[in-house]
């Protein structure tokens, strides 16, 4: 390791209005190069909670954890709320890992990636799915040629009804949408990543049948992306794994190449738990934790001052494909997008 | 009854044997008694087996049968029901229906006005897992369908010789061919269908040597599906997948997870290693078997079978929009057709 690197990384989370924030804490905890030193939430009683829950600092201002002379910050505040948060931190020349989707438009997107450049401060998007080790050997298989030419993929990221996490995930204006919002950004990445192609092309269908009684966005959607080069993916996002299903949901692709398939299941890696108190069989993941690994990438970028693995130009890319899959919803034809 | 079949490849071949199953229970035995084929060497072994006899021509044999049942490759279909139907015979024809919308509705005006059943052979729907999904859905097990999804994946169809399923012309290729039993099982358990959006490997790359499509209906009623179809796999693989999900519960299957036999044999009796054996999943009877029964009653009894003329025009409807769609780009739009009655 670079001898002139610090001993300890300082992090600061901030908000807890994203579940994920929680994990996060265990997440940076099991890093010994890493060095919480507090968190910050404008809901005071909740950052409160969770702090003592966790035993960490609590701030009573994102300003003053800033003040605090974090090395970077992570941002788990509502998908519309990350803007202001970004710019504060940026303008504090603090490192940046923020929560997916990075905003919920097009311009909040642009102004957040700018203003980082502006200020020399790394913004990394929370695409952890780029960690997954299943993900990780076949894109290593993949750029090895070991399938050749890749012709289209079949994918979905479904999963229940988020509100069990958080209200605001349904919130039209907090959240920017429904499941288009929650469930584009992951696919559209990982393909990106993939191929290494931006997004052309998006069509896409909406309907709001699932817990339709309960929400006021969209809780189905099919989408079409198309790649530069050709290649097309279709994405499930929907709503559609009720809350009695054994798991939250999933994340799965065929990859069809000139020499066949492959079908990947990202979250597959499951023990098939049966208890008397569930009256049900629940799924128990025992694969890779790959918020962990991204988590890692977000530091070790910060020592080695380097751009992180994934960006925030690539948190700008996804939401540009899916607010292309809500324009194409409305319209009912495919939305060019290069 | 007496029976002639056309086209003694191996759908008609299959349908034989569903004949030879049919009647009983109280109901006289159907007669297989022509076979319709190109030369007599091909019909052969199955005039032997089932002691019919060959026809060069569907012309020759119709003045010996009560019911015509068409098996030969769909771009004949058009012909043979028109010959049948002028003749008044009772008609079942193999799916896809025809291989244009034009030709479909014909047909389908045809029999009706000879007055003859149009029995189309969408043999999904006789099968026990897709019948049985759909029996929930019909009994609101699930609440109302938000979205469907359908997979049917193989390796690109063989033939020794004349291989027309590889012909466009003929087939359609692999989103009619293929993938019209998941759009006839979609609008069977969601509805009439309103947009389809289409996407297929062979538009982009003639040249691949495999195929895959991917269709997005969106039926009347709001409801989404997504179809895909693979000729894309290592032979012998033959894997169908559904996931129906509603309002109120999903159901999945998946024809992988469900065999209950899985061969792991390192050695066949003369010592070889055999070919990778497919997992089974026998059931009692034959779906063919339960489809070519059902029909019988219907034709013997008039009463109603699960599906109608205007089902094998509508899923003819679909296919059509979806290679319009891939060679498109953009989504179609389907009409209304008289034919397609409620």
């Amino acid at each position: 390791m670079n001898p002139q690197l610090p001993a300890k990384t300082r992090i600061g989370i901030l908000s807890f209005a994203h579940h994920h924030g929680e994990a996060y804490i265990h997440n940076l905890r099991s890093l010994p190069q890493v060095d919480l030193i507090g968190v910050a939430d404008d809901d005071l009683a909740r950052g409160q909670r969770i702090a003592n829950l966790h035993g960490a600092v609590f701030f009573p201002s994102y300003e003053e954890l800033l003040a605090a002379r974090p090395d970077g910050v992570v941002i788990c505040t509502e998908n519309s709320r990350h803007r202001p948060l970004v710019e504060l931190a940026a303008a504090a020349g603090v490192n940046i890992l923020c929560e997916k989707p990075l905003a919920t438009t097009l311009e909040d997107a642009q102004v957040m990636v700018e203003v980082c450049d502006r200020h020399g401060v790394l913004l990394m998007t929370a695409f952890p799915m780029r960690f997954s080790a299943p993900l990780k050997i076949v894109k290593a298989s993949l750029d090895a040629g070991e399938f050749g030419q890749v012709y289209c993929f079949n994918a979905t990221n479904q999963g229940e009804l988020p509100t069990k996490h958080r209200k605001w995930f349904v919130d039209p204006e907090l959240a920017g949408g429904g499941a288009f919002m929650d469930h584009t950004v992951h696919l559209v990445d990982i393909i990106r990543w993939f191929l290494d192609k931006e997004v052309t092309e998006v069509y896409a269908q909406a309907n709001h049948i699932f817990h339709a009684a309960e929400v006021e966005v969209e809780t189905g959607g099919l989408e079409m992306v198309t790649f530069q080069g050709g290649v097309f993916a279709s994405i499930d996002c929907s709503w559609c794994r009720p809350p009695y299903w054994p798991t939250w949901g999933g994340l799965t692709f065929e990859m069809v190449t000139e020499r066949g398939a492959v079908v990947v299941d990202a979250f597959r890696q499951n023990l098939v738990v049966y208890r008397q108190s569930w009256q049900r069989a629940a799924w128990s993941y025992w694969g890779s934790d790959s918020n962990q690994a991204m988590i890692e990438e977000f530091i070790q970028a910060i020592r080695e001052q380097r751009p992180p693995l994934v960006t925030g130009v690539d948190g700008l890319r996804a939401v540009e494909a899916t607010l292309a899959a809500y324009r194409s919803a409305h319209s009912g034809l495919p939305v060019t997008i290069r | 009854m007496r029976v002639g079949i056309v086209g003694v490849g191996f759908m008609g071949t299959t349908h034989a044997a569903g004949w030879a199953a049919a009647g009983g229970d109280g109901l006289p035995k159907p007669e297989l008694v022509g076979l319709v084929a190109e030369t007599v060497e091909e019909a052969g072994p199955l005039a032997t087996q089932t002691g019919a006899r060959i026809y060069p021509r569907l012309a020759d044999m119709l003045p010996e049968v009560d019911v015509v049942d068409v098996c030969t490759p769909t771009h004949l279909h058009h012909e043979m029901v028109l010959q049948a139907a002028a003749a008044g015979k009772q008609i079942i024809c193999e799916k896809p229906l025809a291989r244009t919308v034009t030709e479909a509705r014909q047909m389908v005006q045809a029999c009706r006005a000879a007055g003859v059943h149009l029995l189309v052979a969408h043999v999904v729907r006789f099968f026990p897992e897709y019948a049985l999904a759909k029996a929930a859905v019909a009994e609101d097990q699930i609440g109302r369908l938000g979205v469907l999804r359908l997979h049917r994946g193989s390796y690109r169809p063989k033939k020794p010789v004349g291989n027309w399923f590889l012909d466009e012309s003929k087939s359609g290729g692999i989103l009619m061919d293929l993938m019209i039993h998941d759009y006839d099982y979609a609008r069977w358990i969601a509805g009439d269908v309103q947009t389809v959006y289409a996407r297929r490997v062979s538009t982009h790359h003639p040249q691949a040597s495999i195929d895959y499509g991917l269709v997005i209906l969106t039926h009347k009623n709001g409801a989404l599906s997504h179809i895909a179809g693979a000729w894309a796999y290592p032979p012998p693989t033959f894997r169908t997948r559904f996931e129906i999900a509603g309002d109120a519960g999903l159901i999945e299957f998946d024809s992988d997870a469900t065999a209950p036999i899985q061969n792991l044999i390192l050695r066949d009796r003369e010592g070889s290693a055999p070919d990778v054996a497919l997992p089974a999943s026998p059931v009692s009877e034959s779906p063919y078997t339960t489809q070519i029964k059902e029909f019988y009653i219907c034709l013997m009894e008039g009463r109603p079978c699960r599906i109608t003329a205007s089902d094998g025009l509508a899923a003819v409807q679909i296919a059509e929009a979806a290679i319009q769609s891939a060679a498109s780009g953009q989504p179609v739009q389907l009409e209304t057709l008289p034919e397609v009655l409620p």
